[in-house]
């Protein structure tokens, strides 16, 4: 307990450095702004990035702080396009939509968005705290495991792959497989053989993460909204009622219940912020069935998804931080940023790099209570970039991505292949295969192989030593039920 | 052919693919039981199985965009893009690309030749006069 309130203090001291205050300034306006912006997520604004704060060679703490702003900050920009116009700006805030809209369409648009920032604050403040307290046990715990038992978390972090996607099992399988070949590309560290390299000097080191994800991501996307023709709406914010003190506090039970919620579904692995916001709406709404008047505009309605989805990103930081394991797209691409640093997350991380962990989790004390500064009185401005065509905003999106990636490398070539993987993720969002799993494959599959090499190297090739410890024997079973989970729930659908 | 089966096809050839050209690596020594080969083949058998699954014929067709002949033409003005960046230097080819991509966004013209220009002047200032991150120079020396 003390310990954790002294390791705490030199977070703030990190923190509260001028440069890494105004980095998580920053990170906060980007990550609301984008969260507004439908098309640009949190995973492609930090892909973004990322080769910038490397190329700047910011320290690892303050990019780190910059990153997870945007991170957290995306939570709170969702809820104002789907209050206003109907449409979740990420794939969370759809829960937002079912009260949110019909608040506004009420003109009460400013109150609905009021109380989801409050609920935004109140979400993520309680998880960073909860967070802060339960990192450093749960990496005490994994300090203890073994190269094998590392093998079945990483396995069973893979298998929720299928287990959670919604979409079709064996193409997120195929994906997440397909991501772990893409990380065996170039030398291979245990024997200097060259994989997969097709005899070209450029792929040697390997790929480099900043291409692939925004190869993937970034253009990607920007390949499908150009097939669509983008038809832009006025936003309103509505000049109702305003908030009153009355009805926070009628929001808040709602607010607790959903943060529990929240927080817990985004600690495990596989499950993300969607899930939660979905969950604590329909636990408010089966609680309130008789009081409440869900779907016509109940302020609970648009209090819980949102503490909920904020709750859960949050919570999604802890096993990426305490085990190096990310349970989300997002989080895959921040422990890839913290790879690119040579830092591994992990157990050791809370001892070896306080600054890193710590100056992070100070931050988002900071940052929050920034973003609801940042989202009560300028919720109007952010709402106003709605209203930016996309013929300027996406030739710049475009522009940036190719700056990031020549700043990575210096070099064309990782330019052509950045367009590559741009036609591919293309190409897999059309055929329905999910695009994390690749991520998710290409960030644990070195991890996975080299762990796996050194399991077998301890135990001479022996295959039974994977399964020899009862933290890996529960780690497999939980991992086989996850592979078969879904075809047990279509055999039941059927 | 439905989408999944072209799916389906692609992943199986892929996963071969990866098998063959693992068998082939030659190790000078062995460092460890498992080597280099067996994990990324094993892996790709994994691949080339849930791509043998998709198979199976199911689902819609290939979905053809509302407009075809955008995306091509984006990946050719990127690919050009990515071709012409150092010969010409970040601020004129930065400029080319987004006027382009501006166009196929569906802006008239003259709109998509200022957002180019001011896309790629406010980049260039950040990058080079704020940021002083290295951009390839070009002709103009910018």
């Amino acid at each position: 307990m003390m310990e954790t309130f002294a390791a705490l203090g030199g977070g703030f001291a990190v923190a509260l450095q001028p440069t890494n205050l105004f980095l998580a300034l920053i990170g906060c306006i980007i990550g609301t702004a984008i969260g507004v912006l439908p098309g640009i997520g949190p995973l492609n604004a930090i892909a973004l990035l990322l080769p910038f704060c490397l190329a700047l060679k910011l320290p690892p703490e303050s990019a780190l702080i910059l990153l997870a702003a945007v991170y957290y900050g995306s939570g709170y920009g969702g809820r104002i396009t789907a209050i206003l116009l109907n449409m979740p700006g990420e794939p969370s805030a759809v829960l937002t939509t079912l009260d949110g809209h019909p608040l506004a369409k009420q003109g009460r648009g400013g109150a609905a968005l009021a109380i989801s920032g409050i609920g935004s604050f109140v979400g993520a403040t309680i998880a960073v705290v909860l967070m802060s307290f339960l990192s450093v046990p749960l990496a005490r715990v994994a300090v203890a495991f073994s190269p094998a038992d590392y093998v079945a978390l990483i396995a069973f972090a893979l298998s929720l792959l299928g287990a959670v996607g919604g979409g079709s099992a064996p193409k997120a399988w195929a994906a997440g497989c397909l991501g772990i070949l893409l990380a065996m590309v170039g030398i291979d560290s245990g024997t200097g053989v060259e994989r997969y390299t097709a005899g070209s000097m450029e792929l040697l080191g390997g790929l480099d993460f900043t291409v692939l994800a925004i190869g993937l991501f970034a253009i990607g996307e920007i390949l499908l909204l150009i097939e669509t023709r983008i038809r832009a709406e006025a936003a309103k914010l509505g000049h109702g009622q305003r908030l009153t003190f009355g009805e926070i506090l009628f929001c808040l039970p709602a607010m607790f219940r959903a943060t529990g919620i929240g927080f817990v579904i985004g600690v495990l692995p596989g499950a993300g912020a969607s899930v939660a916001s979905a969950l604590s709406y329909t636990a408010e709404k089966r609680l309130n069935e008789n009081t409440g008047k869900f779907g016509q505009g109940d302020m609970r309605g648009v209090a819980a998804p949102e503490t909920a989805d904020n709750a859960a990103q949050i919570g999604n930081l802890v096993p990426m931080l305490s085990l190096g394991i990310p349970g989300s797209g997002t989080t895959a691409v921040l422990l890839g940023a913290l790879l690119m640093y040579n830092i591994t997350p992990g157990p050791l991380l809370f001892e070896q790099k306080p600054d890193v962990a710590w100056g992070l989790i100070a931050s988002m004390y900071i940052g929050n209570c920034m973003l609801l500064l940042l989202n009560l009185p300028l919720v109007g401005i952010f709402a106003r970039l709605l209203t930016v065509p996309a013929w300027v905003l996406y030739p710049g999106v475009l522009a940036l991505s190719f700056a990031g990636v020549y700043a990575a490398s210096n070099s064309a070539f990782d330019l052509l292949l950045a367009i590559g993987f741009g036609i591919m993720g293309w190409a897999f969002r059309k055929l329905d295969v999910p695009l994390v799993p690749i991520i998710l494959g290409f960030v644990l599959g070195r991890m996975l192989e080299d762990n796996l090499r050194r399991a077998m190297s301890l135990s001479d090739g022996d295959v039974m030593a994977l399964v020899a410890s009862p933290v890996s024997i529960a780690l497999w079973v939980m991992t086989l039920g996850a592979l078969l989970w879904p075809l047990l729930a279509r055999r039941r659908a059927a | 052919m439905t989408a999944g089966r072209l799916l389906g096809v692609f992943l199986v050839a892929l996963a071969a693919l990866a098998i063959w050209s693992a068998q082939s690596l030659e190790v000078p020594f062995a460092a460890d039981p498992l080597g280099p080969r067996a994990f990324p083949s094993t892996v790709a058998l994994l691949m080339g199985l849930c791509g043998a699954l998709l198979l199976v014929p199911r689902g819609p067709a290939f979905e053809m965009p509302e407009r075809k002949a955008a995306p091509p033409l984006l990946v050719l003005v990127m690919a050009a893009y990515a071709l012409l960046l150092v010969p010409l230097g970040f601020l004129v080819a930065t400029a080319l690309l987004a006027i382009g991509v501006a166009l196929l966004f569906g802006a008239r013209p003259l709109a998509a030749i200022g957002t180019g220009l001011i896309t790629s002047a406010v980049l260039w200032a950040l990058f080079d006069r704020v940021l002083d991150l290295p951009l390839p120079k070009g002709f103009l020396g910018a």
